[in-house]
């Protein structure tokens, strides 16, 4: 038996049994297809209960170093505000050049310059003092993590566990519970922003020592260094690069928490700027908006990644010019420069930008809804709630029957017959189960089926511990009562991951094929990683009204990004000697590509597709503002209504399903790597 | 200024009600009062009309962005003083939690005559002829309808974490529609952009005053009228079984402070306390500052230049 059948083939025969079981016994015992309500514990309850008991304990301290925080944040803002702009721009010009020449210099003024105009200057150093504080924070606490990490490697496991705990629960779901511990203000974005932005410098840190040359170290231990000079004095100093890598890293995710900081307001900075266009839905000024925080993470983006890489020096004279012609520009001019909210000058331009939205609308209004109705009655629907839900008169025509059920079955089975006739057994088992999930829809699944579905394919991915992981995560979600929410952020970001994989994977592989293509579609991944989807919230609302088709496009243009990147890069990077080799052995350019490049480049465009699955999870929060009702809603409910339990137990479950599916990922995508010989 | 006599009429009208009390102490001018200035417009020009009022009567004031949700802990800490546009509809849990348990002051209703509703726009009375009475809607439900709905028709409401009144409604009722939660106020206006510039059916919960409802020519759908007994007694409303069966009953829009407001600026207190605002007065400064894109500072100072009448007595009889 062993022989003849692959562990895939005998797991997928095993979850096929169990669901087939299920579907027969559903009549007879509703508790297989739903877990029962009286079984679930108040799990929101005690966590409210517990960390508000905690919370009371540290209340005091935390205050305090609320209060400690709140005095840099202070000077910094005082600093950046009241600076004069043409100081602050030459400033950033003079750095501009210092680290990357006329280009950067050039960018600098041109993207501070398009700041000025469009009116958000003071917002923005606002926003820009709370980035200045909370990256020292971050990096200081995320490298301290990361050296204790590489000293100590007993504790390496349970701080990646840490790590990958604050990268995956929303931030959304903590931000009650630090309002609860460290009170109302600018404060509280400050540390939330901290949280998510330490993970990076923290891994990059620990990857750079672990990746020093033994004789460097072993040179300095020979020299007589304590472990202490030796860390400091050599270890750190040879990892700087991986280390620049984090920091930029790290600076780039506390920019990108800028907007949820505003949700809880505290103090008028650009994200706050977004929310309030936003509300009204004013796309224009929302881009007009969303646009400052792109320059700004563009600009830190290119001058804090130079500092990795080995750059040519530019001429000291040059940046003391700069700096002395802002020095003497600002002096000069005092007198005559208007306040820096009085400049104002886009407002042709946002209404512009209204105006092509709403003739656009008109324009293709119709068109796009009938597009939406197919794509949700044939694709949207059958797969959340199943064909014989979504197969009525009033949208297929003709109403589902039991007939239907069989013949459906029968049809499948037969197909299935036929493959495992040819020796496809596994593809044959495959295609029984999705006819079998389809007919059921993602959000009606009995939770056995589920939980031995996820355990199956950790055990095919990495034997019996991932099985277990991937059982018993989402079993916690079931018994703390989210199952449905559940469910229904696992049909979301499943659906938009399984669109992203196909359309990312094609854009990919033609940005691979093309330069021409990928100058096209670099920028555009640029703009979509770093604009706050808040933004794109509302052309898409205005589109494809409020619903999941609008969540799952915005999920959709956020998650694609990582799978373009990763394929791309996968793809252009196979090593010379295998193209070459390939091409001697007569492979021509479609064979090349299937036969060689492909496969090389599977374990990086697995990563890709692991992160794409994290960013789906992690939009599924924003998605919660055009009316899902998944856990990202559970998740936004509690955070509107102080609701601290839900609010944590809802993060917990959102994070323990982006990391069962972050780590049947990764189990693919090592073994694969070991398949190729590969190291990822 | 749409209305400028109708506006003075209805200032006059609403101040006449106070009794003017005693003068009162000033207090602490030396230090700031917070004001929260939330995410909505119409509660940013409230606050910074309050806010001039009591610089008129010689106090400082810092106006503190703040998320309406998330705010009232701080209030209750005194990291806040005051927010003189609070919405009885969608009022956070803790901010009852925190009133009941006395650290929160109800500085009293601000006169903001606000109503809820469904609303729909106006070229929806040619699909669906009956309108505004609402049994039309029984029969119009097909027109609502979209795809997510079929073959029930669609209603837009409140977002989630507001509850959900357009649920319990049309349940209530018994209306042929479902609703869908709005996830948030920009998803709404949104929706009505884009269905005005269409002319496409909309049928959502929403509430007045707004600028919307101008913008984009909104009507309220006539609902059994909303009384405290259809929302007590089941008999009462054309559903017999159920009670709420009607339309919404008026929110109470109010002011809140910290309950310390009251001993530090007794005077602010006193201040805060007679500040009244009409749908009237302040439903064109909306249209300013929304549809014409004007900043809400320069329409709020224009406005109380050019009506003394309507905020100063408030003032002097605080001071005086």
């Amino acid at each position: 038996m062993t022989d003849r059948f692959s562990p895939g083939t005998r797991a997928a025969a095993l979850v096929l049994l169990v669901g087939a079981a299920c579907l027969v016994l559903a009549p007879l015992a509703p508790w297989l297809v739903k877990w029962p309500v009286a079984l679930t514990v108040p799990a929101t309850e005690w966590i409210g209960a517990a960390v508000t008991w905690l919370a009371g304990f540290l209340k005091p301290v935390a205050r305090f170093a609320a209060q400690m925080l709140a005095y840099p944040m202070g000077w910094a803002g005082q600093v950046l505000i009241h600076a004069p702009f043409p100081l602050t721009i030459g400033v950033f010009t003079a750095l501009g050049w210092h680290l990357g020449g006329w280009r950067m210099a050039l960018g600098a003024l041109a993207g501070l310059g398009f700041v000025l105009v469009s009116g958000y200057w003071a917002p923005g150093m606002t926003t820009l003092s709370l980035v200045a504080v909370a990256v020292p924070l971050a990096l200081l606490a995320g490298g301290v993590t990361g050296i204790i990490a590489y000293k100590v490697p007993a504790l390496r496991r349970p701080i990646h566990l840490l790590l990958d705990v604050m990268q995956t629960v929303p931030t959304f779901a903590y931000l009650t519970p630090l309002l609860l511990l460290l009170g109302f203000g600018p404060v509280v974005g400050l540390i939330a922003s901290s949280i998510y932005a330490a993970p990076p410098i923290a891994r990059n840190v620990l990857l750079g020592l672990q990746r020093v040359e033994p004789d460097i170290r072993e040179a300095a231990a020979m020299n007589g260094a304590n472990p202490w000079q030796q860390l400091f004095l050599v270890e750190l100093p040879t990892a700087s690069r991986q280390i620049w890598v984090g920091v930029n890293q790290t600076i780039m995710a506390a920019l990108s928490m800028v907007i949820i900081a505003a949700v809880i307001g505290g103090f008028d900075d650009i994200g706050w700027a977004v929310l309030l266009t936003m509300r009204k839905a004013d796309f224009g000024n929302s881009l007009v908006a969303g646009l400052v925080i792109v320059i700004f993470a563009v600009l830190i983006d290119r001058m804090s990644g130079s500092l990795a890489e080995t750059r040519p020096a530019h001429a000291r004279k040059v940046t003391w010019a700069i700096l002395a012609l802002a020095v003497i520009s600002t002096l000069a001019a005092a007198r005559y420069l208007p306040a820096s909210n009085d400049i104002g000058l886009l407002g042709g331009i946002t209404d512009w930008v209204n105006d092509v939205l709403g003739r656009f609308i008109i324009a293709f209004g119709p068109l796009l809804s009938s597009v939406k109705t197919t794509v949700m009655i044939y694709v949207l629907l059958p797969l959340r709630i199943g064909l014989d839900h979504a197969v009525t008169p009033a949208t297929w025509g003709f109403p589902w029957s039991a007939t239907l059920s069989v013949a459906w079955f029968v049809v499948a089975a037969l197909l299935a017959a036929v493959l495992a006739w040819r020796g496809h057994l596994l593809a044959g088992l495959v295609l029984l189960l999705a006819a079998g999930m389809l007919k059921l829809g993602i959000t009606h699944l009995p939770w056995p089926f589920v939980l031995l579905g996820a355990g199956a394919l950790g055990w095919v991915a990495g034997g019996s511990a991932l099985a277990a992981y991937a059982v018993i995560l989402p079993a916690i979600i079931m018994v703390m009562g989210l199952w449905e929410p559940a469910l229904l952020s696992l049909y979301l970001s499943g659906t938009a991951v399984l669109i992203c994989a196909v359309v990312g994977g094609l854009v990919g592989l033609l940005s691979a094929l093309s330069p021409a293509v990928w100058s096209v579609v670099r920028p555009v991944c640029d703009l979509l990683q770093t604009i706050p989807m808040f933004v794109f919230l509302i052309p898409v609302l205005m589109l494809f009204q409020i619903g999941e088709f609008s969540a799952l496009l915005a999920i959709c243009s956020y998650a694609v990004v990582p799978m373009i990147r990763y394929t791309r890069q996968g793809l252009v990077s196979t090593p010379e000697e295998q193209i070459e080799a390939a091409i001697s052995s007569g492979a021509n350019g479609r064979a090349l590509l299937t036969e060689v490049r492909l496969p090389y480049a599977t374990p990086v465009i697995l990563l890709g597709l692991n992160q794409t699955i994290l960013y789906a999870f992690s939009m599924l929060v924003i998605a919660a503002l055009i009316g899902t009702t998944d856990l990202g809603q559970q998740i936004y409910l509690a955070l509107g209504q102080g609701d601290v339990g839900l609010g944590i137990a809802a993060g917990a479950a959102m994070a323990m399903l982006a990391l069962v599916a972050d780590r049947l990922v990764q189990g693919f995508a090592l073994k694969r790597s070991e398949e190729l010989g590969l190291h990822v | 200024m749409k209305r400028p006599l109708a506006t003075a009429m209805a200032a006059i009208a609403g101040l006449s009600a106070f009794t003017f009390a005693h003068a009162a102490e000033l207090g602490a001018t030396d230090e700031p009062i917070k004001l929260a200035v939330n995410e909505w417009t119409g509660q940013q020009i409230t606050t910074r009309i309050a806010g001039h009022m009591l610089e008129q009567a010689g106090y400082k004031v810092q106006y503190v962005t703040a998320g309406y949700q998330n705010m009232w802990q701080a209030m209750a800490d005194g990291d806040l003083d005051a927010a003189v546009e609070v919405w009885a509809s969608n009022v956070p849990q803790s901010y009852h939690q925190l009133h009941d348990a006395g650290k929160l002051e109800d500085l009293g209703a601000l006169g903001l005559d606000a109503r809820e509703g469904f609303v729909y726009p106006a070229y929806m009375e040619e699909s669906c002829p009956g309108l505004p009475d609402w049994k039309a809607l029984a029969e119009c439900a097909a027109t609502f309808a979209t795809v997510e709905t079929l073959p029930e028709g669609r209603l837009l409401d409140y977002p989630g974490e507001w509850g959900t009144p357009g649920a319990d409604r049309i349940k209530a009722l018994g209306l042929p529609f479902r609703a869908i939660p709005a996830g948030s106020e920009g998803a709404l206006v949104a929706e009505f952009r884009a269905a005005t510039a269409q002319k496409a059916p909309l049928l959502a919960v929403f509430w007045q005053p707004h600028w919307a409802l101008d913008a984009f020519g909104l009507h309220f759908v006539a609902l059994p009228e909303g009384t405290e007994a259809c929302y007590t007694d089941p008999a009462v409303g054309p559903n017999p079984d159920v009670t709420g069966d009607c339309d919404f009953i008026p929110t109470r829009v109010f002011k809140a402070a910290w309950p310390g407001l009251k001993e530090k600026w007794p005077a602010a207190h006193e201040i805060l306390s007679n500040l009244t605002l009409s749908v009237e007065q302040q439903q064109p400064l909306m249209g300013a500052v929304d549809v014409d894109g004007r900043q809400t500072p320069e329409v709020v100072s224009e406005w109380l230049a050019a009506n003394e009448s309507a905020w100063r007595p408030v003032v002097q009889a605080a001071v005086e």
